[in-house]
């Protein structure tokens, strides 16, 4: 999951990021509206956090440039002006959630994995079930026939990944651009390892290769 | 304070009244006087006429009864005469067996009265001296037909007194209801304001209204103005103080204090209670309360977006529905009255299991808005200390708290008053009473 943070507040950005990273999403970070209108279309970011008071452009002006360009990405607008006519006014210029400041980090990872199921059309639960595997956010660790079996930080992005995305071929390209940040290097074999990893762990069918055109999730029960 | 409109007949009643009873009483008297002055010419042409009648005969001084009018001769015929001499009196027969008394003075009197048909006698006594005598003529006229006369004219002068004063007060009224027509538009138009239906006044007075009527207009602007700016900068006070609060929480529950539960257990405990504490107090500052005799509240503009709003924030599962009369304008800032519902709506949102119901009726004093949720609710018996609870800052506060202390605020500056019942749906119902304003 590859997420864009627009927050011009440098020491909320990096625990921000830091947190976030922990909890195994690729983030990129700009503090600039106007750069933010650029990336936010320009980069295949599966959800966009978006503070309001920022400088360059207004928050709410780079949210309606992107929906007017028809940028579909989820956003979740952070902001310290809490107000009730401030919130349906974001809501209105097409944000998908709301958060105010000040907040708990669990808040916004919980608002990030809502909105990110909504966004997929998946039910809002406390664990993300597909195909037979119910995989737990909050520990990282993916259970199977009431068996939890530990995952490592790169495992779990990438199984979640899988999981947000059932029967649909993802090629290597597109998890590349998804699970890593802008900075990152993207190695092609890295990718490969982690299937390896995965297959090894939960059976070789959870994970199916189609031949030139990527990976495909069938989970356990194919 | 009395109305223009009553001052103005009032005081064009006492004078139309004084200045009419006056001038009608002088006009009469004067007529009068002119009248009696010319009996008086004919009353002494009688009396000489009289005095040419008396001529001498065998037995000393007599009267040439050839020479004297006829209506003398015919009893209580209205004209009399009395002549007093030395050597006795000589009365007209037109008397008859009546006497009339000698005038005191010689001159016009007009006091006499003269039975049996109480006719007022108009007297003139004239002094003569004939034939070597001293010769006292008085002649009299009956006066009361004239009184007569003046009475009915004195009565009709009444009654057309009083319709032309009540064609005048009519015609006033209409003068001044027209002529005060700007000032009663204003009035209409202040009430308007102070039911949110309109935020300006019209400016487009005759000039004598003009200054008020700008002066309101610039003191609503100013109100407005000011309480923008104090909200735009509370907002930005709440950004600076909450951006770095967020860090702070952050930080709190970062990894690096993982090895000093005690600490973050704190940190987060104080920052919660700063947060709760900033939340609340920079919302209670914010309220325009009734500051703002112009704002209004639309209900079909701002119901649709704000349902949205919490129908996005918790989820679609959630039934959303509202019990509002079309057309509803509610006198209250728009911003203040989506934070009461916002709330009101969020924490029924967040214990509700499946829907949640918003209603708003206005009454004769004021109006009433509920919230119904199919949620556990609150038993009866802590239903007081959920109210109270939103108000202790110090206390732990989540769900039903925060949410209800602000909504409490807002309530409590507008003068109303708030209550948890059993909701039909099963759950909980926050009622609130909003008196309409009174001014």
């Amino acid at each position: 999951m590859r997420l864009l943070l627009v927050e011009d507040n440098v020491p909320l950005a990096d625990e921000l990021t830091a947190g976030l990273q922990r909890q195994g999403y690729a983030v990129d970070w700009l503090a600039d509206g106007r750069d933010a209108v650029y990336q936010g279309q320009s980069e295949p970011y599966d959800l966009i956090i978006l503070d309001l008071g920022l400088p360059g452009l207004p928050g709410l002006e780079v949210l309606a440039q992107w929906r007017a360009a028809g940028l579909a990405t989820p956003v979740l607008i952070l902001t310290a002006r809490g107000s009730w006519a401030e919130r349906i006014e974001g809501l209105k210029a097409g944000a998908d959630d709301y958060l105010s400041k000040p907040f708990h980090p669990e808040e916004l990872q919980l608002r990030i994995q809502a909105l990110l199921r909504r966004a997929r059309g998946l039910a809002n639960q406390p664990t993300l079930e597909a195909a037979g595997l119910q995989l737990d956010e909050s520990r990282q660790c993916v259970n199977r026939d009431g068996v939890d079996i530990q995952l490592t930080a790169a495992e779990f992005r990438l199984l979640r990944y899988f999981m947000l995305h059932p029967q649909q071929i993802l090629s290597k390209s597109h998890l590349a651009e998804h699970l890593y940040d802008g900075e990152t290097e993207r190695d092609s074999n890295v990718l490969e390892v982690h299937v390896n990893h995965l297959r090894r762990k939960l059976g070789r069918s959870v994970i199916e290769t189609r031949r030139g055109q990527g990976y495909i999730y069938a989970g356990s029960a194919a | 304070m009395k109305s223009i409109q009553a001052r103005l007949s009032l005081g064009l009643v006492a004078v139309l009244v004084v200045a009419g009873l006056v001038l009608a009483q002088l006009t009469l008297w004067l007529f009068e006087v002119g009248l009696q002055r010319y009996l008086e010419n004919g009353l002494r042409k009688e009396s000489e006429n009289l005095l040419v009648a008396l001529v001498r005969g065998p037995s000393g001084l007599q009267l040439d009864e050839r020479r004297i009018s006829a209506a003398y001769q015919r009893p209580f015929s209205g004209y009399y005469f009395r002549i007093d001499f030395d050597k006795g009196t000589w009365r007209s027969r037109s008397l008859w067996d009546l006497d009339m008394p000698k005038p005191a003075a010689p001159g016009l009197s007009d006091s006499h009265e003269l039975g049996p048909e109480g006719q007022q006698l108009l007297a003139l006594r004239a002094d003569y001296r004939r034939l070597g005598q001293d010769i006292s003529i008085s002649v009299a006229q009956d006066y009361s037909p004239v009184r007569e006369g003046f009475r009915r004219l004195q009565q009709i002068g009444l009654g057309m007194g009083l319709v032309a004063l009540v064609l005048v007060l009519v015609l006033q009224r209409i003068t001044v209801t027209r002529s005060l027509r700007p000032l009663e538009r204003a009035r209409q138009q202040i009430a308007q304001l102070q039911q949110g239906q309109r935020s300006q006044l019209d400016a487009e007075v005759p000039s004598e209204l003009a200054p008020l009527v700008g002066q309101i207009n610039h003191l609503l602007s100013h109100t407005e103005d000011s309480l923008r700016r104090s909200r735009n900068a509370l907002g930005n006070l709440g950004h600076a103080l909450k951006t770095p609060l967020a860090v702070l929480l952050s930080l709190a529950s970062s990894e690096r204090l993982k090895d000093l539960p005690d600490v973050r257990a704190q940190m987060r405990e104080q920052l919660e209670q700063i947060q709760q504490r900033l939340a609340r107090e920079l919302n209670r500052a914010r309220l325009a309360g009734d500051a703002l005799p112009g704002a209004q509240f639309d209900c079909d503009v701002e119901l649709p977006g704000l349902l949205g709003t919490l129908g996005m924030i918790h989820g679609d599962g959630l039934l959303l529905a509202s019990d509002v009369p079309p057309g509803l304008l509610l006198p209250w800032d728009r911003e203040d009255f989506l934070e009461l519902l916002g709330n009101l709506l969020d924490n029924a949102c967040k214990w509700a299991d499946s829907e949640v119901r918003l209603g708003i009726a206005p009454y004769a004093e004021g109006y009433q808005v509920w919230v119904d949720d199919d949620g556990p609710g609150i038993p009866e018996g802590q239903r007081q200390q959920v109210l109270e609870r939103g108000s202790r800052l110090d206390e732990q506060v989540d769900g039903h708290g925060l949410g209800l202390g602000i909504v409490r605020d807002i309530v409590e500056a507008w003068g109303g008053r708030l209550a948890l019942l059993d909701s039909p749906l099963g759950g909980l119902r926050v009622s609130i009473d909003l008196p309409r304003k009174a001014r």
